[in-house]
């Protein structure tokens, strides 16, 4: 009896252990982003911002171009991946035992964990060597790459889990599968797709790799068209920590911060707020 | 005129035999009652005849179905649907829409209205026939799902009989309401009879008594006895009617 006992806390103290080992990376991350960064946010003020980049051992300057392109690129890759991704998880909801739609639910789980840098080398090779120069377009178009899967599987389960009465009671009023599908179903599985949307956003706000060989990078000049290269966060951190310089680092800490409060502000109202359509 | 008629229906999912050989003739404007104990192939026949079943990958149909004479497959299915307006089991108004649009939105995509003025008409027609109007006309714009289960399944009938159909099928649409509720859908069906021909599936047999003017019996996919209702239970020609009727079985 005593000894089941004694196993039984064991057990629960180990697995407890266990967990906050498993969060306390992200406890540590954001701590410790917050905790160097802030200082460089509150000295740097507006100007950190809006501002471009500092020279070398001078002063804060800002990481306005970065900003800027981060939402650009995002914005892009939202206009070229978001119409395709609902699309190809909407076949993926309608066909589930055709042969193409067994295929596009592999294949889409396949690319949600395709390592993203081999994306940026794709769309280098087809996009970026061509035009002979980085480019917005290219990164945009390697961040919708990534962003598709996700936003894709989620329009799919979504889809799914809609009850099959509704599916039938559509059907029985002699709609079309169109309108079926896009008048009835999108609308109820409206807040899951707009989840998988903002994952989707979220995501490739924060994604360095697949912008590596491909939106070039920019720290003095503002967005300039979509075919010249563009700045963004990640990529910029990217770039700092590895100067020797300890402002760039400083300056690394605060775009760390400012990142970190655009992925939250995208992430936690979709945690928070959206739920389901009551079925 | 027969509003329906079924010659040699057979069904099967995948292997399942699940209809068989169903011959049947549903008078115009009349209730007909399908009953039988569960998992006899009710709600599956009843399915078939407005090609709902074809949406089920697994469904096989042999045999013919005529609506007004003329076969449902040589129909498109999306004309067919609409000729045969359909009442589920689980009412399932559209939870995200309002009271209006579940009723305006098969008579705009299936573009049966000309104007706004129309539309308003029919719906408040359609709600008016359904007995829902003087409980829902103050909140048409609120959504479907504010409804209790009895109003939503009133309005499921607005919205099938919206479109005008010639027949209105009915999956035991009272199985999940309250006594009351029930009562109103079936004092509802008489209404309707007057303008369509009903084809009703219940799994209780005083409901059949009470609502349809021809009931068949079926067990285990096959028609056991069909006829005139008060002839059915007043004088069942089978063994297994009889058992059924009098609660031996099922």
């Amino acid at each position: 009896m005593l000894v089941r006992k004694i196993k039984d806390k064991l057990f629960i103290v180990g697995i407890a252990t266990l967990t906050f080992l498993t969060i306390l990376p992200l406890f540590h991350i954001v701590f410790s982003v917050a905790v160097e960064g802030l200082p460089v946010l509150l000295k740097g003020g507006w100007n950190f911002i809006t501002g471009t980049l500092a020279p070398p051992d001078d002063g804060l300057g800002g990481i306005g171009p970065a900003i800027v392109g981060t939402f650009v690129l995002t914005f892009l890759a939202s206009l070229l991946g978001l119409p395709i991704a609902i699309l190809t998880g909407i076949y993926a909801a309608e066909y589930p035992n055709s042969l193409l739609g067994k295929a596009t639910k592999t294949l889409l789980m396949i690319m949600m964990e395709f390592p993203t840098i081999l994306v940026g080398l794709f769309v280098m090779q087809i996009l970026v060597v061509p035009m002979g120069s980085y480019s917005a377009l290219a990164g945009a178009l390697a961040l919708a790459i990534v962003m598709m899967p996700y936003v894709a599987v989620y329009t799919e389960e979504a889809l799914r889990g809609i009850p099959k009465k509704y599916r039938e009671g559509a059907f029985a009023l002699g709609l079309t599968r169109f309108n079926v599908v896009f008048r009835v179903l999108i609308g109820l599985a409206r807040k899951g797709i707009l989840t998988g949307v903002l994952i989707g956003i979220a995501k490739v706000a924060g994604e360095t790799a697949p912008l590596l060989f491909t939106a070039g990078g920019a720290t003095r000049t503002y967005f300039e068209g979509i075919n010249r290269p563009v700045g963004a966060i990640p990529l910029l951190i990217y770039d700092l920590v590895q100067q020797p310089y300890k402002n760039y680092h400083e300056i690394a800490w605060g775009a760390s911060l400012l990142l970190l409060i655009i992925f939250l502000a995208i992430f936690l109202p979709i945690r928070l707020s959206l739920k389901e359509v009551k079925l | 005129m027969n509003a329906i008629e079924t010659e040699d229906l057979h069904i099967y999912y995948g292997k399942n035999h699940v209809i068989k050989g169903v011959n049947l003739e549903i008078p115009e404007k009349s209730v007909f009652a399908i009953m039988g104990p569960s998992g006899c192939g009710k709600s599956t026949l009843l399915r078939s005849l407005n090609r709902l079943l074809e949406l089920n990958e697994d469904a096989k149909i042999k045999g013919d179905i005529r609506l007004f004479g003329k076969s449902v497959f040589d129909m498109d299915p999306i004309i067919v649907r609409r000729e045969v307006g359909m009442v589920f089991q689980h009412p399932n108004p559209f939870p995200h829409m309002s009271i209006f649009d579940n009723i305006a939105l098969g008579l705009k995509l299936n573009r049966l209205v000309k104007s706004k003025n129309e539309l308003k008409k029919i719906v408040k027609w359609a709600l008016e026939k359904s007995a829902l109007w003087d409980e829902v006309k103050d909140k048409l714009h609120e959504p479907a799902s504010a409804l209790s289960g009895g109003e939503m399944q009133r309005l499921c009938i607005a919205r099938a009989i919206a479109l005008k159909p010639k027949v209105l099928l009915m999956d035991e649409p009272t199985a999940n309401l309250d006594p009351v509720s029930a009562r109103k859908i079936e004092e509802l069906i008489f209404e309707l009879k007057k303008d369509l021909t009903i084809v009703i599936v219940t799994h209780s047999p005083a409901q059949a008594a009470r609502v349809s003017d021809y009931v068949a019996f079926l067990y285990l996919g096959k028609l056991i006895e069909v006829g005139k209702t008060e002839d059915i239970f007043e004088n069942p020609k089978e063994e297994l009617t009889e058992k059924y009727l009098t609660g031996r079985m099922g």
